[in-house]
């Protein structure tokens, strides 16, 4: 399995996540944080803003679905223009998946059914 | 060294923080409120119809199911405890109903105590 952490402009927020349900990705977890990227952060005249808010989604996804999964979110969260700030989407190994309610070893079952 | 990133239900936080601390693992990271969905909310009926064009099911398509608030626990322990974190986890918050949460385990290539700069698992004891 893999984890598939977006972090996407506040405002892109509800299309991402309706992106996804669309694509048959209900399950998202979704955090505020705040962070500044490689253009250091945003400068309007003299003050610079260095942390910008952005929403963090974070999902569990099997490892066939990535390319899909990572273009649904692409194809919503940007803004088209070519303007920084439309965010990065960062892909990371997961080992073992539990589901606590009834305790089941997904990535064990994901293994069988393979 | 293993993360274990688990979410998990608000009012579970405490019991789990004090189930593990009696596990031997007293470190962790949490979040505040997150905010959440799962699988078990979305109707794959509607899906269905709606692909075979029921108008029905389709003024449905809309309705996204509401998000659900949740903490992110998150602990890095060494290989040999992560077995011992998820079990621990488990029991704690098993309630048997949808919810009940998931727990996510990646890997870990390094780990440094800030502190004194000892690096690996003796960042972690």
């Amino acid at each position: 399995m893999l984890m598939i952490r977006t972090i996407v402009r506040p405002e892109k927020v509800q299309d991402v996540m309706q992106g996804l349900l669309d694509a048959g990705y209900p399950a998202v977890t979704k955090v505020s944080v705040v962070g500044r990227g490689k253009q250091r952060g945003l400068r309007v005249g003299d003050v610079v803003y260095d942390e910008l808010p952005k929403e963090m989604l974070f999902m569990v996804v099997p490892d066939a679905d990535k390319d899909f999964v990572i273009e649904a979110i692409v194809d919503n969260a940007k803004t088209g223009d070519g303007k920084f700030g439309d965010g990065k989407i960062f892909v990371s190994a997961v080992e073992e998946v539990y589901t606590i309610s009834s305790g089941v070893k997904e990535t064990e079952l994901e293994a069988k059914e393979a | 060294m293993k993360e274990i990133i688990s979410v998990i239900r608000i009012n579970k936080v405490n019991e789990t923080k004090e189930a593990l601390i009696d596990a031997g693992i007293s470190a962790f990271t949490a979040t505040g409120r997150v905010m959440g969905r799962g699988k078990g909310q979305v109707h794959y009926d509607i899906l269905q119809g709606a692909e075979e064009g029921h108008p029905e099911a389709i003024e449905q398509l809309g309705n996204a199911p509401r998000l659900v608030a949740k903490r992110i626990l998150t602990v890095v322990v060494p290989d040999e405890l992560a077995q011992t974190a998820i079990d621990t986890i488990i029991k704690t918050n098993q309630t048997g109903k949808h919810g009940d949460g998931k727990i996510f385990v990646t890997p870990i290539t390094e780990t440094v105590r800030v502190r004194t700069g000892e690096a690996g698992d003796a960042a972690l004891n």
